[in-house]
């Protein structure tokens, strides 16, 4: 059975600005979410990634720039004629009405003749697994299950597009990882377009086909969750998803860089950096390796600190003339380290992301 | 543990222990100055021909005056009115005001505390002039004045309401599920905001019901009018009257503070 009757329809961007005043909310973002695809729109906060969303929702009125759906321009039409179901961070039930009716509410502005609405409900109940509490109240309900209604609301209208908004960022580690699987399976079951804010990095990577990366109202790459981590295009996506060190170096020859006295190869980048110069290499945890002390061409330091994170152990290392570098270790092997031990390591990456200090 | 939970009961009973003398000496002093002087009117309020024995004899007398029930159909129905029309005019302006117009706010703050400080002879006559000639020569002009007599209080009523409900986030959710306006504040906000809703209904209600001043400076009849003329007949009657408003404004009052408010319960669910 088909829950979502609607076919999919793809959600363009172009050229979409956002400015309050003098600041610039957003600034020129051209996004293009595919039919049934999930694109996580991923940055700090204050990065426009919520008021791109609003403005998709039509909440927010762009200050330039076209919302297309199917290639057709949405910028003018009213949010409640817009056919898009969104999901907010605070679940925003309606407390005056039982789980049915928060569900049923959107079928109702739409004049939705009662049997059907009623089907609808009932559909809408059991793929959020919560028919037990059709006739409860929200404040009767625990955080997951208020954000499940709400998902099962926006979906019952048959939204072109289902937008979250940080739909996670209200509940607790556990229920979170929960409610963001059953987010992903119903959003392939219905394989519904779904353009999914958050600044949570392992909630984006682990649900999305394409994250994209948003700084200062931009976006700065957008790409599957592996591209983005293996070969971020910018230093601040680098440094954004996933842990990453930043390490002095220098610029010993083109396309090679010395850092904690090892060589190293540098990614190209559209300027190359002249001879000499002073970079930042960033160097993720799990591209540096312990090696034994006899290796002549290993940097030396003193473990500093030790997080442990369940089958690893983040390292932090102090090396001279260096900021606390982290390795993440197996938590078997690390526990013959202890703090202020003497550690070897290296560089075990082919090539370096590096940016100008 | 135990030792905390025992602290916990220990405080408990200090701070109950030093509510206590408070509690009595407040209830007293609320039974003097309140029950007292009423409890006296209410005796008197029941005694019989030349002041002997006790009977329905005041109240008899009030319900057969010429006028009783003209003059309290007339209040009932402006007050309605005007507690009608001020929920038409403030709810869709106070959700206004808190979802776009917050800079407008402390202008209609400042606007809506006006009818307690302008000087109630300044505000019947000069709003009678600037009212249309067909209210001018109508009962119904007092619906507006009292209307804006209520405005202080109306304007705290919902306002404190809606600052207790995610206003815009509501309505964000009604909108964005494809309500319009319209259906947004009926269903969505009025619900949200019964208890405020419910508070401005009763207090415009009881102000319009119990207004005495403007009435009688713009020569209408309502039931306040109508006491005062009449009370001057029988001073037991006169009291009769007073304890029959007295016991009516009282019921509407209970009426407010008996409504359930759901709103504030909040139950405690485990995952």
């Amino acid at each position: 059975m088909s829950k979502n009757d609607r076919e999919s329809c793809t959600l363009e961007l172009r050229g979409m600005s956002r400015h309050f005043g003098p600041v610039k909310a957003l600034d020129g973002l051209d996004l293009t979410v595919r039919p049934g695809e999930l694109v996580a729109l991923l940055g700090p906060s204050g990065c426009g990634k919520t008021t791109a969303l609003r403005i998709v929702a039509g909440l927010e009125v762009a200050t330039s720039g076209e919302l297309l759906l199917n290639g057709e321009r949405y910028n003018e039409t009213p949010a409640n004629h817009r056919d898009m179901g969104m999901v907010f961070q605070s679940y925003s039930l309606f407390p005056n009405l039982t789980v049915s009716e928060n569900i049923d509410y959107g079928l109702r502005a739409r004049k939705v003749d009662s049997d059907k609405r009623q089907k609808r409900v009932i559909e809408m109940l059991e793929l959020v697994a919560l028919e037990s509490k059709a006739k409860s109240y929200p404040h009767q309900l625990s955080g997951g299950q208020q954000q499940r209604v709400a998902l099962a609301r926006a979906l019952a209208i048959q939204p072109r597009v289902l937008l979250l908004d940080e739909p996670l960022s209200a509940l607790d580690a556990q229920v979170r990882g929960q409610i963001r699987e059953e987010i992903r399976r119903i959003q392939l079951d219905l394989g519904i377009t779904t353009l999914f804010v958050t600044h949570d990095q392992e909630e984006a990577m682990a649900i999305s086909d394409r994250v994209g990366v948003m700084s200062h109202g931009q976006l700065e790459q957008i790409d599957k969750p592996i591209v983005l981590y293996n070969s971020p295009a910018t230093a601040f996506v680098a440094t954004f998803v996933g842990l990453a060190n930043r390490i002095p170096a220098e610029i010993t020859a083109k396309g090679k860089a010395k850092v904690l006295n090892q060589k190293v190869n540098i990614l190209e980048s559209a300027e190359p950096f002249p001879e000499g110069s002073k970079v930042n290499v960033i160097i993720r945890p799990e591209s540096l390796e312990l090696v034994s002390e006899s290796d002549d061409e290993a940097t030396r330091g003193i473990v500093a600190l030790k997080s442990f994170l369940g089958p690893m152990t983040k390292v932090g290392i102090a090396v001279e003339g260096a900021p606390l570098i982290h390795l993440n270790i197996s938590s078997r092997d690390v526990r013959k380290l202890d703090i202020g031990d003497k550690i070897s390591f290296r560089i075990s990456s082919d090539e370096v992301m590096a940016e100008r200090v | 543990m135990g030792t905390t939970a025992s602290g916990e009961v220990e405080k408990l009973m200090k701070r109950f222990t030093l509510k206590w003398p408070l509690v009595i000496t407040s209830s007293l002093l609320a039974f003097l100055i309140f029950i007292v002087p009423l409890y006296g009117a209410a005796v008197y309020s029941f005694k019989g021909n030349g002041g002997k024995g006790h009977s329905w004899v005041n109240y008899q007398w009030l319900i057969h005056q010429d006028g009783f029930y003209p003059s309290l159909l007339t209040s009932l129905k402006l007050a309605v009115l005007a507690a009608f029309l001020t929920l038409a005019l403030m709810v869709p302006t106070m959700v206004y005001l808190n979802l776009k117009g917050q800079k407008y706010k402390s202008l209609v703050d400042f606007l809506c505390i006006l009818p307690l400080i302008i000087p109630v002879v300044s505000l019947a006559i000069g709003a009678q002039v600037a009212m249309p000639k067909i209210l001018q020569n109508s009962e119904y002009e007092l619906v507006f004045f009292f209307v804006i007599i209520a405005l202080p209080y109306t304007y705290r009523a919902l306002d404190t309401s809606l600052q207790t409900v995610a206003l815009k986030t509501l309505v964000e959710a009604s909108r964005s599920l494809g309500a319009s306006w319209t259906s947004t504040i009926m269903l969505v906000i009025v619900p949200a905001i019964r208890s405020g809703i419910t508070g401005a209904l009763f207090l415009t209600f009881a102000l319009s019901i119990g207004e005495y001043t403007i009435t009688s400076l713009l020569h209408w009849e309502t039931f306040p009018t109508w006491t005062v003329v009449a009370a001057q007949q029988n001073i037991l009657g006169a009291i009769a009257i007073s304890v029959f408003s007295f016991v009516g404004a009282i019921a509407l009052l209970s009426i407010i503070a008996l409504l359930p408010k759901r709103n504030a319960q909040r139950v405690e669910v485990d995952e």
